[in-house]
């Protein structure tokens, strides 16, 4: 079979051809139409599309997957029975439970170890989902952040999923029964900053 | 012999046998609570019920005989059976607390799995939870055993267990009707020295272990077939492990051994196998060198071992070794340059292999494996320990190799550990292989670290020469590696050829030279095909339960 004949094209005295400083000026504006438009629009309008993060936060819906939250008794203690159901269904097996017994006749165990790898965590909710007492909960917190991978930076235990102001401060997320009120007196109690948020963790 | 006909399915059985007895042997499964192949059948809690051509009324599987000819079906095919059982189960959880998710038998629970079965339940419930009847919880019962009465079905297997087997007869039931509840006399601690068997036998969570109390949910557990090292009786266990780390160990079933039962000591065995003080890395003299490769210490071994003279070597061995480290270390010795002398005796293990400490399952000989040390000849005419020691200080042993492992119930013997020690302070060139840091090993010129008990692929053979695998559960801690491997490295400095350290390959030698052991194949005596009860993998979650619903 014989070769189909080619043309040769010289692409470079195409773009050549093409170009020259009043097309690409015309090019920069027609890509940058949008950002215009809403650069006229936040001026004239008073419309603002950016916020100013991290003084200024959106507010996310009541269903959002944040941090985790051990919610607590009307006496303050964990409602958490340590029955490994989160633990169980947990993908990423980030979750960490050893139980202890209890004073308390009416209670059969109690966490003694409570810890959620949140380096590991993949924010699915399932062990939100799994818990059969609304124990474990998740909170609206979305910026975490560590400055090193070891395991103590982002491997929350009990004190930090009860007792972190951030938590109260962003407020309940995602509940597996969202029909039921929630009781505020679950949450642990914020120390709200001067702007009226609570204070960044140390 | 009479011919049972059981859901369509026939099997011929000897006179005697229950239709539930039948039943396992084909693979049917009949539900039940009370009934335990290791107790008296007794037929209180009615969940075996089948129906049996021309009898009137559904019979109870585990206390009616078979006869010949007769037609039997089973929940599976008569919906008059399932029915009859369903009603059964409805009424056993009429007062029960339903509080699965905080309960330790949850996952192994009979009343779960039969609850989740089709043919058996998946009723709804006729009873208000606001009426159901509530008993005393979290009840001390001494240092093993937990009761919750609440959970408790009486089907009488923990109370006929007391009775009839460990002979204590400690528990009984009070009350009537709906308010029956298991106590122990004046709700005194169990003195049993069987009772952890308690928790194993009862099939739900009435009885939970002490030991493996909140620990770790059973799902979670993985499962690996051993033999209990505490003693000459070698019951057959399984041992349970998560992460590397044992969690429990519980009887296997094997009617010609252990029955179902096993000692309390021998099912806490674990803890001192994995206890105390270990040897993680190969130390010298009484100090321990920061970082030593195996490669070095076994050279350094070697040269301690062969830079004798004309001077004997001495080989104690243990047993408690596999029949497979012994082997290894019976060949080190015969191909030594010069005389050897090769023993395991410490004390008196091989005039007690037999005998009896108590009627049920436990022996005053507490190491595994004498009878198989016999049987590899290590019992020698010139004596163990106590006329090596002789021989030790008139300065004729050149050399001195002992295999040591600590016993797993009890405390080493006084006379034993200062024999040890003696031995160790007048043989300078001495090497130990041995699983923990003990004060009287510190003589040793030179200490390998071995892996314990659980750690190690082997066999054992019991005071009545059954021969039994040992599975490996976890991995030895830090550089411990098994003796097998050990002494195979010692054999390769000796003669340029390294020796097979797997366990199935040396049985292998050991069945071709050893008469005892004539025949044998390790394959055939591998644990996996033993017995299990109750059977495995009879969860009913995620496969037919669902589906009925």
């Amino acid at each position: 079979m014989a070769k189909k004949a080619s043309r040769v094209v010289d692409v470079r005295a195409a773009v050549d051809a093409a170009s020259g400083p009043l097309q690409e000026a015309a090019g920069t504006l027609a890509g940058m139409e949008v950002t215009l438009r809403n650069m006229v629009r936040a001026t004239v309008e008073r419309k603002h599309v950016t916020i100013q993060y991290p003084e200024q936060r959106k507010p996310y819906s009541r269903r959002f997957r944040g941090v985790h939250v051990l919610t607590l008794r009307d006496d303050g203690r964990l409602k958490c029975t340590a029955c490994y159901l989160c633990e169980t269904v947990c993908p990423a097996q980030c979750i960490t439970i050893e139980a202890m017994d209890v004073e308390d006749p009416t209670v059969e165990k109690a966490p003694s170890v409570y810890e959620i790898d949140l380096s590991r965590c993949i924010f699915c909710g399932f062990c939100v989902e799994a818990c059969p007492e609304e124990a474990l909960i998740m909170s609206r917190e979305y910026d975490l952040s560590a400055t090193s991978r070891e395991p103590e930076r982002l491997t929350y235990g009990i004190s930090a999923l009860t007792q972190r102001p951030e938590i109260a401060a962003y407020g309940a997320g995602f509940r597996p029964h969202m029909d039921y009120p929630l009781v505020e007196s679950y949450l642990p109690s914020a120390v709200p900053g001067p702007d009226g948020r609570a204070k960044a963790k140390k | 012999m009479p011919m049972v006909t059981i859901d369509g399915r026939q099997i011929e059985v000897e006179p005697g046998t229950s239709i539930i007895q039948a039943a396992d042997r084909l693979g049917v499964e009949i539900p039940r609570f009370c009934y335990h192949p290791d107790l008296r059948p007794e037929g209180n809690c009615r969940m075996c019920l089948v129906e049996v051509d021309g009898f009137a009324r559904l019979a109870v599987a585990c206390a009616t005989p078979v006869a010949d000819g007769m037609v039997v079906r089973s929940p599976h095919t008569s919906p008059q059976a399932s029915q009859a059982v369903n009603g059964v189960l409805e009424f056993l959880l009429v007062n029960h607390p339903l509080d699965c998710p905080i309960c330790d038998q949850a996952g192994e629970c009979s009343l779960q799995d039969f609850y989740m079965h089709p043919d058996y339940g998946l009723h709804k419930s006729h009873v208000d939870p606001a009426e159901k009847v509530h008993k005393r919880k979290r009840i001390d019962l001494g240092p093993r055993i937990v009761l919750d009465a609440e959970r408790c079905v009486m089907c009488s297997r923990c109370v006929r267990f007391s009775a009839d087997v460990s002979g204590k007869a400690e528990l009984q039931f009070i009350q009537r009707g709906n308010h029956v509840e298991l106590m122990a006399f004046e709700d005194r601690a169990l003195e049993d020295p069987y009772a952890g068997n308690l928790a194993d036998v009862c099939p739900v969570g009435a009885l939970t272990s002490r030991d493996f109390r909140f620990k770790r949910r059973v799902w979670h557990l993985e499962h690996t077939n051993s033999v209990c090292a505490g003693c000459s009786t070698g019951c057959n266990v399984r041992i349970d492990h998560f992460q590397n780390h044992i969690e429990r160990v519980v009887p296997r079933r094997n009617p010609s051994v252990n029955s179902s039962w096993i000692c309390d000591e021998g099912r806490l065995s674990w803890q001192a196998a994995q206890g105390g003080e270990r040897l993680t890395q190969p130390a010298s003299g009484g100090g321990y060198p920061p970082e030593i490769r195996w490669s070095e210490a076994v050279k350094a071994a070697h040269e301690l071992l062969t830079d004798r003279g004309e001077r004997p070597l001495a080989v104690l061995g243990s047993a408690s070794a596999t029949n497979e480290t012994l082997l290894l270390l019976r060949r080190y010795a015969e191909q030594a340059h010069s005389e050897h002398w090769l023993d395991f005796r410490l004390a008196e293990e091989v005039q007690l292999v037999g005998e009896r400490e108590d009627q049920l399952l436990r022996r005053r000989d507490k190491h595994p494996n004498t009878l198989g040390a016999v049987y590899l000849g290590l019992a020698g005419a010139r004596g163990g320990l106590p006329a090596m020691l002789e021989a030790a200080q008139t300065g004729e042993i050149g050399a001195l190799l002992l295999v040591y492992y600590p016993p797993l119930v009890g405390e080493e013997s006084a006379g034993v550990a200062e024999g040890i020690a003696r031995l160790l302070a007048n043989v300078p060139r001495s090497v130990v292989l041995t699983t923990h840091r003990l004060p009287y090993l510190q003589g040793a010129a030179l200490q390998l670290p071995v892996a314990a008990w659980s750690e190690e692929e082997g066999t054992y053979t019991n005071f009545a020469g059954t021969v039994q695998v040992v599975e490996r559960a976890i991995i030895p801690p830090g550089m411990s590696r098994p003796a097998t491997a050990v002494l195979a490295d010692l054999v390769e400095h000796q003669v340029y050829r390294r020796p097979d350290a797997d366990a199935e390959r040396l049985f292998a030698e050991l069945a071709r030279t050893v008469p005892a052991y004539q025949g044998m194949d390790y394959a055939m005596l591998d644990s996996r095909t033993a017995t299990t009860y109750p059977p495995e993998g009879r969860m009913h979650y995620g496969q037919e339960g669902f589906a009925g619903r």
